[in-house]
């Protein structure tokens, strides 16, 4: 039925009314004849309305004339004439057609280039080495050989080990693996001694060569001798160099300061905020999204997040300010936010000084109060780190 | 008295054979879903059509569906579909 609702759809029918007074003659005459006719309705004793194709209306004359009714239409409906329609509108379908060439024009070449795994090498010098071979801004990408491109890019330079380029719709998307240096090698003929880096308790000791002259739970200075490369036989008293090598895990402390005054504003962050958002054009700025701000006192912050492009390739940024609306603290509770306030920038310093690789297993925080106006807070952070270092064994 | 003796021929043989007795004996077919709506196959034309009554002619004589609201919704050369509430089937 769906069928043949699509295909009637296709060729196109009438909705016509047929008034007389002999109708069942009418009906009979059409079916006789072989024209198709669906969706008969009575309306009343001498009209009724149907359906009919419309190569089956133009045979209708003949049979109309003799059963002695009137027909009418109603309704033209499928296919045909809306095709009708848009002959009268000629530029519509130029237009029509001219839009889906230009989309599919603009869609056959590399809009953008996403490069992923690029850490040391500079994403410039690999763009300008793709744009060699044919992968650039507004290249055709219809006859682009990207395995072939990929495997030029890659002896060109020797700092890849493996490149892939995808063709994803208007993105080339570029992964690259970069050559990894081998570690460095050990002279191990050159004697040397090992000494702490900084001051610091053992925890713990694992020496690979050489003789341990501390042992866990001593406390050490910075430079002190930990491991020796010169190695004294008990019995003969004969000396030997050799290359120490050593981890040696201690507990170091790192300690950062900060201070608040009592009579700076300490406030809260209510969890209201307003948002407002622009489009820097370059030139222009343009309000995008503003809210107001219903906020007697706030904070803002600022960011500027690239728009639609993120390689920066058009030159619209926008900025997002964020408006959080905060409230002083009363009386009663300020000692507590200032000493918080206080620690809080300590600890900033502290994780300043302390390198990332260091593992951090405590913290204490110690409040003093300076003449009454202000908190200093002073936190100190232990942390386990390798103290070795080695140091050249200097001997004639 | 002919014609009789031929319609029994035409009957055993198309028992036997399992033949369509809608052809050989050129007799109406109607196939009706519920009451909403009915085929009939091999028809002779409308004699009335009205959304109340509708009178079909065939073979046998005229077959007369009387219901509410009837619609003509197919209707070709040698068969016709009703649909509609239908409450009576009579053969006249």
């Amino acid at each position: 039925m769906l069928f043949f609702k699509l295909w009637n759809y296709l060729l196109g029918y009438l909705v016509i009314r047929v008034e007389g007074l002999s109708l069942e003659r009418f009906i009979n005459l059409t079916v006789s004849k072989g024209i198709y006719m669906w969706d008969i309705d009575r309306h009343s004793y001498t009209a009724l309305t149907a359906c009919i194709n419309i190569s089956g209306f133009k045979n209708l004359k003949k049979i109309v004339r003799t059963s002695r009714c009137r027909v009418r239409i109603l309704e033209k409906r499928g296919l045909p004439f809306i095709l009708v329609r848009f002959k009268k509108r000629r530029m519509l379908v130029v237009g029509l057609s001219v839009f889906l060439i230009i989309i599919y024009g603009l869609s056959s070449f590399i809009w953008s280039i996403e490069i992923e795994g690029a850490v040391r090498i500079s994403e410039e010098k690999l763009l300008q080495n793709l744009a060699k071979h044919g992968i650039r801004h507004g290249a055709y990408k219809r006859n682009l050989d990207t395995s072939s491109i990929a495997n030029k890019v890659v002896i060109d330079m020797p700092e890849l080990w493996w490149v892939s380029i995808q063709l994803k719709g208007t993105k080339a998307l570029v992964r690259v693996v970069e050559t990894q240096n081998p570690p460095p090698m050990i002279d191990r003929s050159i004697p040397c001694n090992i000494v702490a880096a900084k001051d610091g308790i053992i925890h713990e000791m694992l020496v690979l060569e050489g003789e341990p002259v501390v042992k866990v739970g001593d406390t050490v200075r910075k430079g002190q001798l930990l491991v020796s490369g010169v190695i004294e036989d008990q019995e003969t008293y004969d000396v030997r160099y050799v290359h120490a090598m050593a981890e040696i895990n201690a507990r170091t402390w790192y300690e950062g300061t900060g201070t608040w005054g009592f009579d700076k504003p300490v406030t809260k962050r209510t969890g209201r905020k307003a948002v407002q958002k622009f489009l820097d054009l370059g030139k222009w700025v343009i309000e995008y999204h503003v809210d107001e701000i219903p906020f007697k006192k706030y904070e803002v912050s600022e960011k500027r997040v690239p728009f639609i492009d993120q390689r920066g390739l058009i030159p619209i940024t926008m900025i997002v300010r964020e408006y959080y609306e905060v409230e002083e603290i009363q009386s009663d509770t300020k000692l507590q936010r200032v000493k918080e306030k206080a620690s809080d920038i300590a600890y900033q310093n502290a994780r300043k000084i302390i390198p990332d690789h260091v593992k951090v297993v405590d913290k204490r925080v110690k409040y003093d109060i300076i003449e009454g106006k202000e908190v200093k807070a002073t936190v100190y952070m232990e942390a386990i780190e390798d103290i070795a270092q080695k140091q050249k064994i200097i001997y004639n | 008295m002919k014609k009789r003796k031929l319609d029994e021929v035409k009957t055993t043989v198309s028992d036997m054979l399992e033949l369509p007795k809608e052809i050989t004996l050129n007799l109406p077919k109607i196939t009706m879903i519920g009451s909403i709506q009915m085929l009939v196959e091999n028809h002779k034309g409308i004699i009335e059509y009205t959304p109340q009554r509708i009178r079909l002619n065939s073979a046998i004589g005229v077959i007369r569906v009387q219901g509410i609201n009837m619609n003509l919704r197919n209707i070709a050369a040698d068969d016709i579909l009703v649909t509609g509430q239908i409450k009576i089937v009579e053969f006249l």
